[in-house]
């Protein structure tokens, strides 16, 4: 009984010494229960035939069936195979860029050169997704687009890239990295930034090169950035930018473009089937679950870095 | 700062003015009664309560409509109303787009309120307007047999038109085609031979602004594209529902297509230049044909005068298809999903079917249609007609009516002679030339589900149609080879269950319109 009373004073004292910076966390907290933690209330219809009139109470319970249609429907199977893919491109090609972008940046002597160029880079990351698919549909035009016109002059056919299946991925991976990586270097530019000075203060000393100080100074030491920032992109591996790709696909690339995102908007909200596209969304995030708990275990087996 | 001016000079104007049916033999209630309303559309997420229409239509009744609408923040009007039913916060009066499908789902679980009775007790004009078109009254049924809204009515029967270079035609020395034969002939002739004589092969004979246009195109081959306005749609034939991609007429069509595709008498990017398609090709004086809007269509003779030297694109019968149907197959639906409907939280349900029948009568009828008599049109021999203010102010006549909340998504029967005095001369002899030949083809106007049904359908169908729509793109495109590829495609239109679709919407049909 005493120990427990001690323990509401230290409590009561931690709070009166610290409120300010509880106040400070209020807001995050409140936003986390109204936007994140509130809304999963509404994951059970999932669960249900879920009418908008009769409300999430009103509506009966189904179990399973909305899993059982999904999961008998090729074309979500379809769906979460193209995400998979989609993603792990983006990943193995979209995740070097911007460490490869910063190390670059970080080697660059010429100030005015540096600054001009990052802000080139940074730049399409604030282009709205909208434009951006302008200009991708205009560049990769066949009779307009700047792509076409130099294929035509180095005697190439003209392709009608965004109806060709077999093109949908590279441009949309290509796109995104262009968009992105500027931005996304950002991060690394900070850690680098962090890097202790006299570390390459005594590596120039031995007579290293600059190559060397790259590859045994800066690497390592930001590689606890890299990892949790691939943790976190692992994390959010099925949220493939789907905005783009409905700007950009077609029925004719529906083979290599649907994404479950896509899929779900196509058949869950525009043709109202919220429970439909529940089911779909909450095996998303399961899915997600899973993979951010094996990256973080895997790392901090290997690398002892990790999220938590 | 401009806007607030007019509306305030609008808002002046309605006050001063004299009471222009002080008889009252319009009133419906003796103290004013205040009614709320949901409205949602596409020109306007909400009810502006000062609408001159809102003021005169208040004068004459005493019921007064107050803004009550839900996820005006949103342009889609699905998100809208779906929002208002989750709240659960139902206004008096729902109204907008498309509310067709959400009051017919959720009337009969006791969201809105029946209307046949009401209609049928102390609503005489639209009982008569139904009287007079039972078809209707059927087709926006719910599935329990009850209606649930009183639907926007458009008026005028065409739609689309195939429109041609004629000036292109006379430089070539061509006449207009008149079957499928000599189109083909036609459009050769204008890939091959320069009819915008700049020396370059750049004509591009086919064009739509929307792809599914092209599709319409199958009808030449007495295919079909769709059974109503809306596209790929289902169609009936001999009282049997049937989906257009599944018949052999489809697959002939589709195969020609794909042959005048390859031979570059389409436009190469037919799927991805879009809303803005024809502005471009007109205007660089690159595009020899299309199917589309008579009004719109029309207004680039006068728009592109003096840009493209004798620029004359004309609408021209719809060339006779193989076995020598002329047909054209889009044309306006009689009905719209769009109108207002009565929610169960309605406490004076009679005067509210009482007010949506102003808009049938005699005044009601002038007031939703052309605006407020003397502010914007006059009634000149008994005919409304519009002032000159409206007529050349330029701004579109139809824009400067939803600003008065004329011509705007609530439920009322439209007026052709609206559309018809700022026509261009040019699609007003169109629409006589088609008037003339029987060209219009019945249409499929649309079933209720129960809710059985529903789910099949929602289960199946958007899967059916998104494997319908790769198929089509890829036969265009070439990928594949309609004629090769059809046992296939319908096989495996069966396993996605294209016959339960089918058998659900035929048991929804029967039970809808008999046999």
């Amino acid at each position: 009984m005493a120990d427990h009373t001690t323990r509401m004073t230290r409590i009561v004292d931690h709070l009166r010494a610290n409120w300010q910076i509880y106040v400070l966390l209020a807001p995050t907290i409140i936003w986390f229960l109204v936007f994140l933690y509130r809304p999963m209330y509404g994951l059970q219809i999932a669960f249900k035939d879920y009418s908008v009139f009769r409300g999430i109470e009103g509506s009966p319970w189904i179990g399973f069936e909305h899993f059982h249609t999904l999961f008998g429907s090729d074309q979500f199977i379809r769906a979460l195979k193209n995400t998979v893919i989609i993603s792990m491109l983006t990943l193995v090609f979209g995740f070097p860029m911007p460490i490869i972008l910063a190390l670059m940046f970080n080697e660059v002597l010429n100030q005015t050169y540096k600054k001009t160029v990052q802000t080139v880079v940074y730049l399409p990351h604030f282009i709205s997704t909208v434009i951006i698919s302008g200009i991708v549909i205009t560049a990769f035009s066949p009779s307009s687009g700047v792509v076409n016109t130099v294929l035509d002059w180095l005697g190439f056919d003209k392709i009608y890239f965004l109806t060709k299946p077999e093109w949908f991925r590279p441009i949309f991976i290509g796109s995104g990295i262009w968009q992105e990586a500027g931005f996304s270097s950002i991060v690394f530019l900070a850690a680098i930034a962090g890097v202790n000075p006299s570390l390459y203060e005594s590596a120039v000393v031995d007579g290293a090169s600059r190559w060397q100080m790259m590859w045994k100074i800066t690497i390592p030491s930001i590689m606890p950035t890299i990892i949790i920032m691939l943790i976190i992109r692992i994390g959010n591996l099925l949220e493939v930018g789907f905005e783009l790709i409905i700007l950009l696909y077609q029925p004719a690339t529906y083979q290599t473009a649907d994404v479950v995102n896509t899929y779900i908007y196509r058949q869950g909200l525009q043709v109202g089937q919220y429970d439909l596209a529940a089911a779909a969304g909450l095996f998303n995030a399961v899915v997600a679950f899973v993979l951010v708990m094996t990256a973080n275990t895997i790392s901090k087996r290997y690398s002892r870095t990790s999220l938590w | 700062m401009r806007k607030m001016k007019l509306a305030s000079a609008i808002l002046m104007t309605t006050a001063i003015a004299p009471v222009a049916h002080a008889d009252g033999h319009l009133q419906i209630v003796d103290e004013p009664l205040e009614l709320t309303i949901h409205m949602h559309w596409p020109r306007a997420q909400g009810y502006n309560e000062e609408y001159p229409v809102e003021l005169a239509a208040r004068e004459m009744t005493g019921i007064h409509l107050l803004d009550a609408t839900s996820g005006k923040n949103t342009t889609d009007h699905n998100e809208a109303i779906n929002l208002l039913l989750a709240t659960g916060d139902l206004p008096d009066i729902v109204g907008g787009h498309r509310i067709k499908d959400a009051v017919n789902q959720y009337g009969p679980e006791g969201a809105f309120v029946p209307l046949n009775d009401l209609i049928e007790e102390h609503a005489p004009h639209i009982k008569a307007f139904f009287d007079e078109r039972p078809d209707i009254a059927q087709a926006i049924s719910s599935w329990d047999g009850n209606m649930y809204y009183i639907p926007y009515l458009p008026d005028g029967k065409f739609g689309r038109a195939y429109f041609i270079r004629q000036d292109w035609l006379d430089t070539l020395g061509l006449e207009q085609p008149q079957d499928v034969n000599e189109l083909y002939d036609v459009l050769v002739a204008f890939r091959d031979n320069d009819p915008n004589g700049n020396g370059l092969k750049d004509e591009i004979p086919i064009f739509q602004r929307q792809w599914e246009e092209l599709i319409r195109y199958v009808t030449l081959w007495d295919g079909r594209s769709s059974g109503s306005d809306t596209y790929h749609d289902f169609m009936v034939v001999d009282g049997q529902l049937q989906h257009p991609y599944a018949t052999e007429g489809y697959r002939d069509g589709m195969a020609h297509l794909a042959k005048w595709y390859a031979e570059g008498l389409i436009d190469p990017e037919i799927f991805t230049r879009g809303s803005s398609s024809r502005d471009y090709l007109l205007s660089e004086n690159l595009g020899g044909m299309t199917h589309d809007w008579f009004a719109s269509t029309s207004g680039y003779n006068a728009s592109l005068e003096g840009t493209v030297e004798g620029f004359n694109f004309v609408p021209y019968l719809p060339p006779a298809s193989i076995s020598g149907v002329r047909m054209e197959e889009h044309r306006r639906i009689p009905f719209k999903p769009d109108g207002w409907a009565i929610s169960h939280t309605n406490e004076n349900v009679v005067e509210t079917i009482k007010y949506f029948d102003f808009f049938f009568t005699e005044e009601g009828r002038l007031l939703s249609n052309f605006g407020v008599e003397g502010d914007t049109w006059n009634m000149i021999d008994g005919e409304p007609v519009f002032t000159d203010e409206v007529l050349n102010g330029g701004i579109a006549v139809n824009t400067q009516m939803y600003e008065v909340g004329a011509q705007i998504q609530r439920g009322y029967w439209q007026d052709y002679r609206y559309e018809w005095q700022w026509t261009a001369e040019a699609a007003r002899e169109g629409i006589e030339l088609y008037d003339a030949n029987d060209l219009l083809i019945d249409q499929f106007l649309g079933v209720a589900f129960n809710e059985d049904e529903q789910r099949i359908y929602d289960r199946n169908w958007t899967q059916i149609q998104t494997y319908m729509l790769e198929r089509q793109q890829a036969w265009i495109l070439g990928t594949g080879d309609i004629e090769a590829d059809w046992d296939d495609y319908v096989a495996q239109l069966d396993r996605m269950g294209y016959n339960d679709v089918i058998a659900v919407m035929q048991a929804a049909y029967t039970r809808q319109y008999g046999n």
